[in-house]
């Protein structure tokens, strides 16, 4: 039953994609990724129910899956070859060359390893990348329905290219559950060429020459992501001879030996994180659909980063690499939070703190210890959920009004205040004590008390996200209402929005229990101390939110008092009469500090330091 | 949670808010004898108060009176935390959401002063936060716990080991208590170029309540400065006394900074300072 369950989760989305592509009405699509959605989370929680689990299933067990795995190893490679030499772009050929080259020494010149225990193996890890895909990755993808509708009428296209779209988006679902579930190393490897390949088509969707452009960065970058990860496999396969992923895993096998392999494989998953000084694909994805860059953001390409590094993180613990990995995610998180804070594009800012918020979990994994474990797991679910959600509000908020600029989004909660007080809330849900982002800084703080450094850089991380989404939500609430517009009002639109809302919030909540249930047995009741005064502060912002609630609804009838503006105002709203007699008119807008935040020279600097600190984590191996 | 935590709670809940109110009673009455003025009585804050909550005032926004509850909330749950020995850390940042809350209802205002005073605040947020928080990880790791009480159980006087957290931790106060020279979001006087800043849409109930937020943020920010002489209760209040009166002093003789200033210059040291005492504690 349960192998079912997995075949389900990692198969059907590929199917019904390929149905889509058969199939070519938007009825039929529209009916297809509504199933999907169902089967997944059906699967999903079915899976829940036996976890933890190791077991072969025999479609992913058996030779031909290792051969097809083993072909994969080649044929991706292959491909992003074709298509540098197609594009004439040197660093794809580069790298996806160096990978053709590895794949071939894998085969040939190394002794086949031992196969993994199991093929398939779950724990509240997989089980949390899983949830993520399955839930927040069909809702994203419901999302897309009505989006590309609107997308393609825009861009007046004669023959739609939505079967393509959703047949892509559907299988990368599938591929992150399998690359969640995987087991053997060579199984995994193949799964995480292939969202490598799905996050550049996805990119490139649109066929602009910026899209063009920005997909062959995510490549040559995923490429060279690729060929790490390749180096690092093969090194612990000459070591030990295994293929396992769980016994690679585990702290007693690495006993004296060098971290070489595991310090290869940790700087693929920066890149896939979209670490510093890797962050550029990340940002040049957005020029993609909205629902493209809410899925590689919030629950797929990112989170196999992170992924990586919390499934590797056991090993770490008190080590150098892992020290060194923790000053890396710390800097990222110090370096995106201040580099989104400059930012007005919408995007940009939700790209950027991506990177900064995916740092502070790979800051907990460096660091290692169960409890640090447990609070990246926590804060990779919940962080899914909240950005998957301000991904999908921006994104409409854009359709509405055409652009993507904070400054053009102001006062935006007149025009579609559902989608305009999701986002809010969705901002808050980031910074805001006791929900779950800031449940999983707090926690990564007091972990990271064997690191002063990585201390400072998260305290000074954490002040500038503060300020980022502060300014994100009052930007957004404040400013003159331009009257209200009865905006489009589909049910495909707002009800994901309303899930990830909901699942914002409740998550959030729900962040000390998920801590207590991801902590390994035997440590004692998790909630007695740490996390379990949280409960109390929930009681407390539950009493104020009803408070606050009961306000509005009272002052929301009362008249509004006018604008004070130092002067005498107008009949004419937004102007007044000030010193002198002189006629002033008002404008607004939000200082974001060029002269400290600016892109161009803190993206020098930071990416600078990180290359220092990923050379030493190699280095660092190395000794 | 037993009885005994449970009362700490409650006198946190009631007592830190008249602290706070004494607090703003003293600072009225030393600043007008530096000044050479008599003054109001010691209780004018209160009056003043009492006064503002019989106002009814039309608001500048739907959302404000929203925003002021869940600030003085989130403000008294960091008293209580304090009190109660939770942790220094999560009663650290249930005091910025109260003043991220601030920030967010003068977002909504109508007023250009009030948005103005929303945007400065929010880069006083970014200038005193990181300081703040790594002299509690300074305060902590000295200590070795997080907790209050451990802090406050702590051998001997903090201060001795981290003395270049005094600096960071006097320019929190002067934020918080929004005096010169960075009394940059709001002023006292609104006869001056923010006008009230963040405040200027907030009034009558409304911002008697926000008053009382204030008083509660003053008095947690002078405890957990008290932290660094807890070895008996007079100390430690001596202590805030004593950061209470800096603060005054360097009102008294100080113009306004530009957050500009406040971001690069002082900011800066201040952290660099309190990062260096934490190093220093690793070394030890």
């Amino acid at each position: 039953m349960i192998e079912a369950y997995i075949g389900l989760l990692i198969f059907w989305p590929l199917a019904a994609g390929l149905a889509c592509l058969g199939l070519r009405g938007p009825g039929a699509r529209s009916a297809l990724v509504l199933a999907t959605g169902a089967v997944l989370a059906a699967g999903a929680v079915g899976l829940a129910t036996q976890t933890p689990l190791a077991l072969n299933p025999a479609f992913l067990s058996c030779a031909t899956a290792l051969h097809v795995a083993q072909a994969a190893a080649f044929l991706f490679p292959a491909y992003f070859l074709f298509q540098g030499i197609r594009e004439k772009h040197g660093l794809v050929m580069l790298f996806a060359s160096a990978q053709l080259a590895l794949a071939a020494y894998g085969e040939f010149g190394l002794p086949a390893p031992r196969a993994a225990q199991d093929a398939v193996f779950c724990d509240g890890l997989a089980l949390a990348l899983v949830l993520v895909a399955s839930l927040v990755g069909s809702l994203i993808s419901i999302f897309a329905l009505p989006y590309m509708q609107r997308h393609e009428e825009h861009l007046h296209l004669k023959t739609s290219r939505q079967p393509q779209f959703f047949l892509i988006l559907l299988a990368f679902l599938g591929l992150m559950n399998g690359l969640a579930l995987a087991g053997d190393l060579r199984l995994f490897a193949a799964f995480f060429e292939g969202t490598t390949l799905c996050s550049y088509l996805l990119i490139g969707h649109d066929r602009t020459a910026e899209a063009k452009k920005s997909a062959l960065r995510a490549l040559w970058m995923n490429c060279m992501g690729g060929m790490f990860l390749h180096a690092g496999i093969l090194l612990a396969q000459k070591q030990f001879g295994l293929a396992g992923i769980r016994e690679l895993a585990s702290p007693a096998l690495w006993a004296g030996a060098t971290l070489l392999p595991l310090a290869l494989i940790l700087v693929a998953a920066c890149v896939k994180a979209a670490q510093l000084p890797f962050q550029a694909w990340l940002l040049g994805a957005m020029v993609a659909p909205t629902p493209v860059s809410a899925l590689l953001h919030s629950s797929t390409m990112v989170k196999v980063g992170v992924f990586v590094c919390l499934r590797l993180a056991p090993v770490l613990e008190g080590t150098t690499t892992g020290r060194i990995l923790t000053l890396a995610g710390a800097l990222t998180f110090l370096g995106a939070s201040a580099l989104a804070l400059g930012q007005s594009n919408a995007k940009k800012i939700l790209a950027y703190s991506t990177a900064a918020n995916l740092g502070l979990i790979i800051a907990c994994a460096g660091i290692g210890t169960p409890t640090a474990i447990a609070a990246g797991v926590v804060l990779l679910v919940i962080h899914a959920v909240t950005k998957g959600l301000l991904f999908l509000c921006v994104g409409d908020m854009e359709q509405t009004v055409g652009s993507r600029d904070l400054e053009d989004l102001r006062g935006i909660l007149a025009k579609t205040p559902l989608t305009a007080l999701a986002a809010s809330a969705g901002a808050m849900a980031m910074i805001l004590p006791p929900l779950g982002m800031l449940a999983g800084k707090w926690a990564a703080l007091e972990a990271a008390s064997a690191s002063p450094a990585a201390m400072v850089m998260l305290a000074v991380g954490s002040a500038l996200g503060v300020v980022c989404w502060v300014r994100f939500s009052g930007t957004l609430m404040g400013g003159v209402a331009v009257g209200p517009q009865p905006a489009h009002a589909s049910g495909l639109t707002s009800g994901p929005i309303l899930a990830l809302l909901a699942g914002a919030v409740g998550l959030g909540m729900a962040a000390p229990w998920l801590n207590a249930l991801l902590l390994p047995a035997g440590q004692g009741s998790p909630l007695a101390g740490g996390w379990g005064l949280l409960p109390p502060l929930f009681a407390t912002a539950m009493l104020a939110w009803i408070a606050g609630l009961k306000v509005l609804g009272r002052q929301s009838l009362q008249p509004l008092a006018a604008p004070y503006v130092g002067g005498l105002p107008q009949a004419r709203p937004g102007s007044f009469v000030g010193a002198l007699g002189r006629n002033w008119t008002l404008s607004e807008g939000n200082e974001y500090a060029p002269e400290l935040f600016g892109e161009a020279k803190l993206t020098r600097l930071a990416g600078a330091l990180a290359i220092a600190l990923l050379l030493a984590l190699v280095g660092g191996a190395l000794i | 949670m037993n009885l005994n935590t449970f009362l700490l709670a409650l006198a946190g809940l009631v007592l830190a808010p008249l602290l706070g109110g004494l607090a703003a009673g003293v600072d009225r009455v030393v600043t007008a004898r530096l000044q050479s003025r008599l003054g109001p009585p010691l209780l004018q804050p209160f009056f003043d108060v009492g006064k503002l909550m019989s106002k009814a005032i039309a608001p500048a926004s739907h959302w404000q009176g929203l925003f002021v509850r869940w600030a003085l909330a989130a403000s008294l749950a960091s008293d209580v935390l304090l009190a109660a020995g939770g942790d220094v850390l999560m009663c650290f940042f249930v005091q910025a959401a109260s003043a991220s809350f601030v920030a967010l209802g003068a977002f909504c205002g109508s007023s250009p002063y009030s948005k103005l005073g929303a945007q400065r605040e929010l880069f006083q947020l970014l200038a005193y936060e990181p300081v703040f928080l790594v002299a509690i990880l300074c305060m902590a790791k000295a200590a070795g716990g997080f907790d209050a009480f451990s802090i406050m159980a702590a051998q001997g006087p903090l201060l001795l080991r981290l003395p270049l957290v005094v600096p960071g931790l006097v320019f929190v106060v002067l934020v918080k208590l929004r005096k010169s020279p960075f009394d940059i979001a709001a002023s006292h006087h609104m006869h001056q170029e923010v006008v009230r800043g963040v405040y200027t849409d907030y009034a009558g109930r409304d911002f008697a309540l926000l008053e009382l937020a204030h008083w509660a943020d003053v008095t947690v920010v002078l405890w957990i400065c008290s932290f660094l002489w807890a070895t008996g209760p007079l100390q430690m209040l001596a202590t805030g006394l004593a950061f209470l009166f800096a603060a005054l002093i360097i009102d008294n003789i100080s113009a306004r900074l530009t957050w500009r200033t406040m971001l690069k210059r002082t900011a800066p040291l201040t952290l660099i300072l309190a990062t260096a005492n934490l190093v220093w504690l690793y070394l030890e």
